[in-house]
């Protein structure tokens, strides 16, 4: 069963008065509990693919459907739902809300899914334990290293017990052992049966998914299983 | 997002820049103070009116007077014998939707007691002129009809006179009292109320308080008509006590219906029928004047549509410079609100990338910006009354200012309003950033 399946996609942005293809024509099928990584340098169209399949955008062309749904020409307020119910981010920078503190940062999810106050803070320190956070819960994100810091994003994105959990360069910005310790989470996560998709340029990241797909120049240049 | 959540989300941010949020408050604050505080000090100033109108008699008061005939009619002005007692007595018996007439005599007399001497205009009147003139009694009784068919020796006195006349005494103690006019003794039956503004009983009262007997500023007579005052110094007696006692050598020995009255007062049945009413009296005084338009009716209507014009001016004025100032605030959040929302691009971004709808972030936004307005609002109200009280202190007015609470609900409202119109633009441009692009923005 697919959770993402993308049919002759093509994305276009205009930019002054240029067309740029991002994406021509990519053909993509996601199994529900795949482990699949998107290499490809910069400019390649791979964080293109990544906003489409994480429905943070529409394509040009083409047929797109998440997790069952026919989402090709879907309004923003229904990608929106989309993205609150079945997805979840990892950012390479964080994006935290630096005011908030990670109880909160954690919440942000379900304020917008409509649950009971003490239901989404009962919920946010549940999996901000379970990310090895249990005596965080009261501080800022300034406060907190990088790896700490990158965890409250993945609790973020695993509040809402989405289907697809989308990593962005996720180790990016960390040093080689706490990102070691960032993918081991995503491949516990991918145990326990989430769809993980990580998007990086970096091929010994992508060596830890069974499944790479490469882009370049807006195609699928190669597509490796091991 | 639900609304509590709104609130708390918006009160966080605003916390989170307390002087910028300050800042932007003040245009609003300013604008709210200076609406309570027109809006007290016209209702001080309508009500203050409206007790003077009341006073000198109200719309239903309509004065006959005399009137230089025109020139078509100037050689047979003497047909006309002038307002007389007929008039009264015509208009009494004739005109049904005049509901009070007051014909009324004067005379200059010196009244004394057996300590005291002052002299005052003594009114001769009809019960009725208890009526028109809006008499209010302290103690005793007015004139009665009795009195006037027997020619009684009996005299209503006003506060002043009563304090003059038999100082220290109370109220009801000099009733049954006697004292003289031009010689010629007289009961005292009725007492009237004491006529005052309100800003005098006030005056009063903390004087009261403080328990100290300083002379009340003001006692001297004033220069200008003040009908509180004019009643606070009536003498009334029967008017046909005053014409056999003071008037009757003036004229020659005709019947009392011929005599001439200093003034002539009505009050209106029903202003509904304010015109009706009139056009009947003049048809009525056609026939006493024996068709000489020697007289006129005055009526309180101009004046008071002035006095209304006026009160309607001062309110416009200054509800025009609270609501500059409440634009003038209103751009100021507008201002702080976009900036803010150009530093929070990523935040939005972020909102957006968790699942917020355009809505979301909508309401957001304007919910921030009405908050600051609302809050800026209540301190408006703080700051009115220190406003009221400095207004007070450099131009102080007859009228004390009175805040009404709906003037607070209204200009709290009209804050808020303000906070929802000038965060409209802000929340609008937030709600449409694309994530990927607000995600990105550095």
């Amino acid at each position: 069963m697919s959770v993402a399946r993308l049919e002759d996609v093509a994305k276009t942005y205009r930019v002054g008065d240029q067309d740029i293809h991002a994406l021509r024509g990519v053909s993509l099928e996601i199994d529900d509990g795949e482990f699949v990584a998107i290499v490809g340098p910069s400019g390649s169209g791979k964080s293109t693919l990544m906003h489409l399949l994480g429905c943070l955008d529409t394509p040009s062309s083409g047929r797109m459907e998440i997790c069952g749904q026919d989402l090709s020409r879907a309004s923003r307020d229904r990608l929106a739902r989309t993205r609150n119910r079945d997805i979840g981010f990892v950012f390479q920078s964080f994006n935290l809300l630096p005011r908030l503190d990670v109880v909160a940062n954690i919440e942000l999810p379900l304020l917008y899914s409509g649950l009971r106050a003490a239901d989404r803070r009962r919920r946010a320190e549940e999996v901000a334990r379970s990310v090895g956070l249990g005596e965080r819960l009261r501080n800022r994100p300034t406060q907190l290293s990088g790896g700490q810091c990158q965890r409250v994003a993945v609790a973020r994105a695993l509040v809402n017990n989405p289907r697809i959990v989308f990593g962005d360069e996720p180790t990016g910005n960390l040093d080689s052992t706490t990102g070691r310790l960032v993918l081991d989470m995503f491949r516990d996560l991918h145990k326990s049966g989430k769809t993980i998709v990580l998007v990086t340029h970096d091929r010994d990241v992508a060596a830890v998914a069974p499944r790479v797909i490469e882009i370049r120049d807006g195609k699928i240049s190669r597509e490796t299983r091991s | 997002m639900n609304f509590v959540l709104l609130i708390e989300t918006a009160l966080r941010e605003i916390a989170a820049h307390k002087f910028r949020s300050a800042l932007s408050m003040l245009g609003i604050v300013l604008g709210v103070s200076s609406l309570i505080a027109t809006m007290a000090l016209t209702a001080g100033i309508e009500q203050g009116t409206r007790a003077f109108m009341q006073q000198i008699g109200g719309l239903e008061y309509v004065q006959v007077v005399n009137k230089e005939v025109s020139g078509a009619q100037a050689d047979f002005w003497n047909l006309s014998p002038g307002r007389t007692l007929m008039d009264a007595e015509i208009i009494r018996a004739a005109v049904p939707m005049i509901s009070h007439v007051s014909p009324e005599m004067y005379h200059g007399v010196s009244a004394a007691t057996a300590q005291h001497n002052e002299r005052y205009r003594v009114t001769g009147a009809w019960p009725d002129h208890y009526d028109v003139a809006r008499h209010e009694l302290a103690a005793g009784r007015f004139i009665a009809d009795l009195d006037v068919a027997r020619a009684s020796r009996v005299v209503v006195i006003g506060d002043l006179v009563r304090q003059e006349l038999f100082p220290g005494r109370s109220v009801e103690s000099v009733l049954g009292e006697k004292l003289t006019l031009n010689g010629s003794p007289f009961t005292v039956v009725g007492v009237l109320k004491k006529y005052e503004r309100e800003n005098e009983k006030r005056r009063e009262e903390i004087v009261a308080a403080r328990r100290k007997n300083e002379p009340i500023a003001g006692r001297s007579r004033p220069s200008r008509w003040d009908p509180f005052r004019q009643k606070n110094e009536s003498v009334i007696i029967p008017l046909s006590t005053m014409f056999y006692e003071f008037k009757a050598a003036q004229f020659p020995m005709d019947a009392m219906e011929s005599v001439r009255i200093d003034n002539l007062t009505l009050r209106v049945a029903d202003l509904d029928f304010f015109r009706e009413t009139l056009s009947q009296v003049r048809s009525a005084l056609a026939v006493t004047h024996r068709g000489v338009e020697d007289y006129d009716l005055e009526t309180r209507e101009e004046w008071f549509d002035r006095m209304e014009a006026s009160i309607s001016a001062t309110r416009l004025s200054g509800g025009l410079i609270a609501a500059i100032s409440l634009i003038v605030g209103g751009i100021g959040i507008t201002n702080i609100m976009l900036a803010s929302i150009t530093e929070r691009i990523r935040e939005i971004g972020i909102r957006m990338a968790v699942g917020a709808r355009r809505s979301d972030i909508f309401r957001q936004i304007l919910l921030e910006s009405t908050s600051i307005s609302v809050i800026g609002g209540l301190l408006g109200i703080a700051a009115a009354w220190g406003l009221i009280g400095v207004l007070v202190r450099i131009a102080p007015s007859e009228n004390a200012p009175v805040i009404e609470l709906s003037s607070l609900v209204l200009s709290v409202a009209f804050a808020a309003f303000a906070g929802v119109v000038s965060g409209l633009y802000p929340a609008l441009k937030a709600s449409r950033l694309e994530p990927i692009s607000a995600l990105r923005y550095e």
